[in-house]
Formats: structure tokens, C-alpha cells, sequence
């Protein structure tokens, strides 16, 4: 007991520097991949079947491989084979490739939430909002885009809650997350070696940071009940 | 009529697309030119990688890499008049990142094993090892030579120096991550014993360590410590003329008992 009372504070340091890159992550993923999840959305329903295809083919692709894979190939791929790395080795480059592919991994999971969102929405909104004379943006922005905010809200909660989690995945590429940083107490690190406990203590940041947002977009769920 | 224009500005796209690529090859082939010595050189610094390897490297207090390794990457930059930047790399992908120009060099306690040297560009050793066999205290009076360990079963680390002696013994083992996992599995009883590197197991096994109850007993083969660079490059001939220097005028031994490890030295000629 003492031992473990002497060796938290390292542990919870070590913890939270880590889940500050957790976080840093999961925020720039949200940032990146809503509004470029709205853009392949709209590129995926074009009415030209070439624009379509091509983001149907996009989203194939990157919702048919594993982010883990995703991860190595944007990170490695520029160096190893272009002879040109773009990211350097430095935490900042790693920290910007995990960003690039989870922004357009969750954008294509995001995407399709949102065509389900849209499509959702009955025929009848956009002939009314036609014959009213709205144009085609106005009738998105005026009409149909709060309808599908509420509408799509469960599921994004969701993904949402799984991006956190997910975010473990870029210790492939050596991003120092929170899991990298228990897990290190495992191998030895600062005086502490072949302990356990520092990566079971991980589990509760991510429990603590994942109730939070449980919170927050429950507020917003019952917010957007005015209407339905 | 408008399909055409879409059409068009999608090939415009993707041409300009495939003129972007190609445009940065010049660029490629120039960097190329220049020994790695020039550009790590002209890059102002050496980037090193690493993984948390008491005493080789590993984090002070303050989060500063420390060790004998650290210390010594950070006095041949400074020969080579440049910074040192040491970065937290995964083993597994050492070889990845060197080529990938991640990291410049490969300095953590690397046993120069066959698969090391055809992939890298190797110094020559300065640092002493051994495979050991690792088992609890109170079982070890029965293991004390190679004959006995034929009834155990052991954890070694995936691709380590260890798993080529498991191989060599013809050992019953699992292959597991890292040679800490290794540690793991004998203290948690999964596996009777482990086999890792003799530096790691003085610094991690038996009093005052994390695994109290462990032990090492036998040694299974001797091998050397090299620094691994990337295939071709001419900084692992700068680098074992520093380490002629600093074995001549005892930096080098000062900075191995700074982490006792002075024992393990090798002599440099």
C-alpha cells in the first residue's frame, strides 16, 4: 500500500500527460471529420453517378480496412516509399498523421449517418419549400438541417463514444496515448516496472471522459425535443 | 452539357493529383545526393530512437531521457555539432522508422543479431550481454544448466536475441510482445520462466527491483550491443570513430559507471 501511495503521483502523471493527447486527438477528429463527413455526404447522393461512385468507392474503402492499417500506411507510406516524410519523427508529426486518419476514418462512418439523416427526411419538406420558392441551400439549412441534427444525434452519440476509445489505436504509430503511457509501467519506466494497476487506472479516464460527453449529448437530445 | 464540365474538372483534378506527385520527386532525389552524415548534419539534428530501457534509456524526474545510451547519442551529436532529439519509438518498427527517416538511428541496448545487421547500418559493439533464463527464487537451485530447462516453459519476446536461443535449445515458449510482457508472465505464473537480455535483468530482477520474486540463472549465449543506422549510411563509420575517441580519452567509461554498466564494456580499437 505504501509503495503504491508513493508511486501514484508518477503514475498520475505520466496518466494525464497521456490523456491530454487522448483528448487533443478525439477533439481534432470531431473538428475534422463533421464537416468533411457533411462534404462526402453530399458527394456520395450527387445525382452524377461519377462524383457518387467516386465517394462510394472512398467510403468502401476506408469503412473495409482496419483503422490500425489506415494508420501505418499514412504514416509510413510517404517515407518508405515516396521517399518523402512529410510527418518526421517528432510527437507532433505522429500526432498530425493519427489526426489525418482518423479525420477521414470517422468522416466516412460520419457520412453515412448523416445520408440516413437526410434521406430520412420525407419528400414532401423540399417540394413545400420549392414551391415557397426557396432554393435548394436554403431549403437545407432552413428546413432540413435541424430535423436531421435530431435525427441523427443517437447514432452519433455513439460513434462518438467510440472515437474516444478508438484513439488508442495510434499508439501503433508510437503517439504516447493514455494506454501507452499505463502500458509503460508495465515495461518500466520512472523507477516502475511489471505493474498492472497504472493501465487498469487508464480505463477510468476513459469511463470519467465517456460519461461526460453521455451527459452532454443527452441534454442536447432532450433540447432538440421541442420538435419532432 | 453540365456532366461534361464535372467530368473534365474531375480529370483536371485527378491530373493535377498525379503532377503533384510526381513534382516532389526531384525533390526526393536531391536529398538523396547527400551522404545521410550531411543531411542528419544539415537537418541540425540527430533523431534517435529509443524505448523506455532502464539503464540504457529511460526518463528522469523531470521527463528528460537519460541513461548510458542517451548520454552517449547526445555526446556524439554534440562531436557531430548538432542537437540530439530522442524520440519514444515502438521496437517492433525500428527498421520502419529508420527507413521511413523518422529517426536517424536505432540506439537502445540493440543486440547486433543476424536479422539486425543485413537491415541496418551497424556500428561496431561497444556494450557486453547475455541471454539469461529468468525463474522464481524459490525454484532456482533446480535449474542451474541447460539441461533442465527442457521441462519448462518459457515467454521470450517476438523476433528477440531470446527467441533465437528458445529456437536453439529447442524450448518450449510462446512468443509474446516485449521482454517485459516476458517478465510478466513468470511473476503471474503463466509461464515457468522467461529468457531476456542480462542488462535488463540486472536492472529489473531480484532485490529492490519490480520482480522481487524472480531470478536469473543460466546464460545461454554471449552477444554484443551495436547502434543500428539506416542501410548505407556513413554515420556508423563517424560514430565508431567517436567511440575510438571516447574509449581513448575515458569519456566512455565515465559515462558506462554513471550507469554501472562499466563491466559490460568492450574495448575500443
Amino acid at each position: 500500500m505504501e509503495t503504491f501511495l508513493q508511486q501514484l503521483p508518477t503514475v498520475l502523471h505520466a496518466l494525464n500527460i497521456g490523456f491530454l493527447q487522448t483528448l487533443k486527438l478525439f477533439i481534432a477528429t470531431l473538428v475534422g471529420a463533421i464537416p468533411l463527413g457533411l462534404l462526402i455526404c453530399f458527394g456520395s447522393t450527387s445525382k452524377y453517378k461519377i462524383i457518387s461512385g467516386f465517394f462510394n468507392i472512398i467510403i468502401w474503402i476506408v469503412r473495409g480496412t482496419p483503422l490500425m492499417i489506415q494508420l501505418l500506411i499514412i504514416y509510413y507510406f510517404p517515407g518508405l516509399v515516396l521517399h518523402n516524410p512529410v510527418w518526421g519523427g517528432s510527437e507532433t508529426g505522429r500526432f498530425m498523421a493519427s489526426a489525418l486518419a482518423f479525420i477521414v476514418n470517422y468522416a466516412c462512418y460520419f457520412s453515412e449517418i448523416f445520408r440516413g439523416g437526410i434521406q430520412g427526411i420525407s419528400v414532401g419538406q423540399d417540394e413545400a419549400g420549392l414551391v415557397l420558392g426557396m432554393s435548394k441551400v436554403e431549403i437545407f439549412v432552413h428546413v432540413k438541417l435541424l430535423q436531421m441534427i435530431k435525427r441523427i444525434l443517437p447514432p452519433m452519440s455513439n460513434e462518438i463514444l467510440t472515437l474516444v476509445k478508438d484513439t488508442s489505436l495510434a499508439r501503433i504509430i508510437a503517439l504516447q496515448e493514455v494506454i501507452w503511457a499505463g502500458q509503460s509501467f508495465m515495461k518500466g519506466s520512472q523507477g516502475i516496472s511489471g505493474e498492472i494497476w497504472p493501465l487498469f487506472f487508464t480505463a477510468f479516464y476513459y469511463l470519467v471522459c465517456n460519461g461526460i460527453l453521455t451527459v452532454v449529448l443527452n441534454r442536447l437530445e432532450k433540447k432538440l425535443e421541442f420538435f419532432r | 452539357m453540365k456532366k461534361m464540365v464535372k467530368f473534365g474538372l474531375a480529370a483536371l483534378m485527378g491530373a493535377s493529383m498525379l503532377v503533384g506527385c510526381s513534382s516532389s520527386k526531384p525533390a526526393a532525389e536531391e536529398t538523396a545526393s547527400k551522404t545521410d552524415a550531411e543531411q542528419v548534419v544539415e537537418n541540425g539534428k540527430l533523431v534517435v530512437g529509443v524505448t523506455d530501457f532502464a539503464p540504457m534509456d529511460y526518463k528522469d524526474e523531470n521527463g528528460n531521457w537519460i541513461g548510458f545510451d542517451a548520454d552517449l547519442a547526445t555526446a556524439f551529436a554534440k562531436d557531430l555539432g548538432i542537437d540530439v532529439e530522442i524520440i519514444e519509438i515502438d521496437w517492433d518498427n525500428k527498421i520502419l522508422e529508420l527507413n521511413n527517416k523518422s529517426v536517424d538511428c536505432i540506439w537502445n541496448g540493440m543486440t547486433l543479431t543476424d536479422e539486425v545487421k543485413s537491415s541496418m547500418e551497424c556500428s561496431n559493439a561497444y556494450c557486453n550481454n547475455a541471454q539469461v533464463v529468468i525463474v522464481n527464487k524459490d525454484v532456482a537451485d533446480k535449474y542451474k544448466d541447460t539441461e533442465s530447462l527442457k521441462d519448462l516453459t518459457f515467454a521470450v519476446e517476438a523476433g528477440s536475441a531470446g527467441e533465437e536461443q528458445a529456437i536453439a535449445y529447442e524450448l518450449n515458449y510462446t512468443a509474446v510482445q516485449n521482454q517485459a510482457n516476458a517478465l510478466m508472465e513468470v511473476a503471474a505464473g503463466t509461464s515457468d520462466a522467461a529468457i531476456i537480455d542480462s542488462l535488463m535483468a540486472a536492472a529489473m530482477v531480484g532485490e529492490g527491483t519490480g520482480y522481487e520474486q524472480l531470478t536469473y540463472t543460466v546464460g545461454l549465449n554471449a552477444e554484443e550491443y551495436g547502434v543500428g543506422f539506416r542501410k548505407g549510411s556513413d554515420l556508423a563509420a563517424k560514430l565508431n570513430d567517436f567511440f575510438k575517441k571516447c574509449y581513448e580519452d575515458g569519456t566512455l567509461k565515465e559515462i558506462a559507471e554513471k550507469y554501472g554498466v562499466q563491466a559490460s564494456l568492450i574495448e575500443m580499437k
